[in-house]
């Protein structure tokens, strides 16, 4: 019975067609012999890849070879093919058979691959040991009873940790992980972990120095301290997002930008986050906007302080792309003048609810922000007056969002989708004068990849 | 150079275009080693190909041959199995022995389009299985002793975290 098992097994994928009954155990004693120690015959092979020197001879042609089985797969084959697969899969590959095993350690199985993990009952050691064999790099921390100190100290070359959304993290949990210094750390996500204070940054911060991206969205109780640790500290960081960081004010900018006597600045940033930062007034965008002219892309969303004169001084950014300006309820079209007439290069605006945006703005952007890709209207006071002018004017525009836009009608949509050649996607939810007759229309004059969005999104 | 002859391990002797051999890293090396130029009537041999597979794959290949070379992966994209072409789908609608002799064929002819799409096929029929129903998928027997068997259950524990 055990041969014909085995023997069944080699035979692989024709199984079907295989005679049912005796017939395979009719095979003389010394190929069963032979063929016992061969089921996962790599597994004896060098680890060398040699795929010019063929298969062994005594391999092929083989008398009862119905068809190849998987097990002729060179290790480094294996690995390619789990290499498509994901984490769970994975795991679950590994725990088929020896040969599957050995090929699930290949590093290339797991390269790029974030850990997630639930830190609760598990024993530390056994945990980043399998880390570890598989070199995985980046681990997000989905929920942890105690400390994770384990992980910083034990994953080796830890590149990225991710501990969103952990409310029970508190500063003496990263006192611990960050005790000493974690130079491999790039990127560092910290975000919702609300207990944590301005004493926890000024004690880690110093010893992850080489971070590129730090995720503080939610950290309400952070101030200006902690950003003063940042910009001393964080020469590379290249990403910064300090969202709802109530505590940081115009001087917190100020720091950042490198626009004060006692430190440099953050000289590699492009990206940086404010969003409901709302102590931020004009002077905020005044110091970035003479110290980090190299930033590409800025959230101000609910940045209620902020008005007009802070597009005068990001209008001067040659660097910047992409802005978001979402709620920012002292926005008008006089800021748009700004930007229109310095000839902003920004390709990305996000206007979305600003209430005093109207038509006027419109027209100022049809007459001098040309390389606009992205637009977002939601929810302001435009009408058809405007739309016409943007149809006309913003030859690049891709994506279009009019949502919530009560004035639109279906003249200046039809306008727009005619002129707009570029376009990949049109927000149309909560248009009431826009008619599913005209729906209809549009989406059979745009590209067939366009996207024409009606609902909430 | 229009065509060149390739033979198979069972002797069959394939004569194609060159533009579609060449897909083949293995065999554009091994025409650069050779000096083999127009007219030469030189045969590549692929001992480890016989006829029926390398049908395949020059049926693969010859309807490939204008594809833009694939692109080198980033490090930390997710990589895909769900963006397999319905004319490979079709291609690959073949028993499992005959899978995994294109793997090897494509692996020992060096030709990445079609390994990446084979073992995507295979990755594809592994996905949402246990251990127990992808060794009934692929006829594997299972070799641990039950100590190796928790121990490796343990290790990959952590990989159903969610």
């Amino acid at each position: 019975m055990y041969c014909h098992k085995l023997l069944a097994d080699e035979c692989g994928g024709l199984q079907p067609a295989l005679p049912t009954g005796p017939i395979l155990t009719v095979l003389p004693a010394p190929v069963r012999a032979h063929r016992t120690h061969r089921y996962h015959p790599f597994t004896q092979q060098p680890p060398l890849y040699q795929p010019h020197r063929g298969l062994p001879k005594e391999r092929s042609p083989s008398p009862i070879q119905l068809g190849t089985h998987i097990s002729r797969l060179y290790p480094e084959l294996l690995a390619i093919i789990f290499s498509y697969l994901e984490v769970p899969d994975k795991g679950r590959a590994a725990q088929v058979c020896q040969a599957w095993r050995d090929a699930s350690y290949h590093k290339s199985v797991w390269r790029g691959v974030e850990a997630k993990l639930h830190l609760q009952r598990r024993t530390p050691t056994s945990l980043t040991n399998s880390l570890n064999r598989r070199g995985i790099r980046r681990i997000q921390i989905l929920s942890v009873v105690k400390s994770f100190k384990e992980i910083t100290r034990g994953v080796s070359n830890l590149t990225s940790l991710n501990l969103s959304g952990c409310y029970n993290v508190r500063d003496d949990n990263l006192y611990q992980a960050f005790a000493t210094a974690v130079p491999t750390l790039v990127e560092l996500n910290l975000s919702m972990c609300k207990q944590i204070t301005d004493k926890c940054l000024l004690k880690i911060i110093p010893n992850v120095v080489n971070l590129e991206t730090l995720e503080l969205g939610g950290c309400s109780n952070l101030t200006d301290a902690s950003v003063q640790v940042i910009a001393s500290s964080l020469r590379r960081l290249k990403y910064l997002n300090l969202r709802s960081c109530w505590g940081v004010s115009d001087h917190g900018v100020r720091l950042l930008s490198g626009q004060s006597d006692t430190n440099m600045g953050l000289p590699m940033l492009e990206k940086l986050g404010l969003q409901d930062c709302q102590h931020l007034s004009d002077d905020a965008l005044k110091y970035v906007s003479a110290g980090l002219p190299q930033v590409r892309s800025i959230n101000l969303c609910f940045c209620v302080n902020i008005s007009d004169m802070s597009l005068r001084y990001l209008a001067r950014m040659s660097s910047l792309r992409d802005m978001n300006l979402g709620a920012c309820d002292n926005i008008s079209d006089a800021g748009i003048a700004f930007l229109a007439e310095a000839g902003s290069p920004i390709t990305s605006l996000d206007l979305s609810f600003c209430e005093k945006i109207t038509d006027q703005s419109l027209d100022y952007m049809a007459q001098g922000l040309f390389n606009l890709k992205r637009l977002s209207l939601k929810g302001c006071p435009v009408s058809d007056d405007g739309l016409t002018k943007i149809a006309k004017g913003l030859a690049e525009l891709e994506v279009l969002n009019v949502g919530q836009c009560k004035l639109i009608t279906d003249q200046s949509l039809r306008t727009a989708v005619e002129s707009l050649k570029n376009l990949r996607s049109v927000d149309l939810y909560g248009c009431p004068k826009i008619t599913n007759a005209a729906v209809k229309e549009i989406k059979e004059m745009v590209s067939p990849e366009c996207v024409i969005n009606l609902f909430l999104s | 150079m229009p065509n060149i002859k390739l033979q198979s391990c069972d002797n069959e002797v394939f004569t194609i275009d060159y533009e579609v051999a060449k897909c083949s890293t293995t065999i554009k090396t091994m025409v650069d080693d050779l000096g083999l130029e127009e007219g030469d009537d030189e045969v590549v041999p692929l001992p480890n190909v016989n006829s029926s597979i390398l049908r395949k794959v020059i049926q693969w290949a010859t309807y490939h041959k204008d594809d833009p070379a694939v692109p080198e992966e980033e490090e930390n994209k997710e990589k895909r199995t769900d963006d397999i072409s319905s004319w490979d789908s079709d291609f690959l609608k073949v028993d499992q022995g005959t899978l995994f002799e294109l793997i090897l064929a494509a692996n020992y002819l060096d030709i990445k389009g079609l390994l990446d799409v084979t073992c995507k096929t295979v990755a594809n029929m592994i996905k949402g299985k246990t251990p127990e129903e992808i060794r009934k998928t692929f006829n594997i027997k299972n070799d641990f002793t039950p100590e190796e068997e928790e121990q490796i259950r343990r290790e990959n524990e952590w990989c159903e975290d969610k």
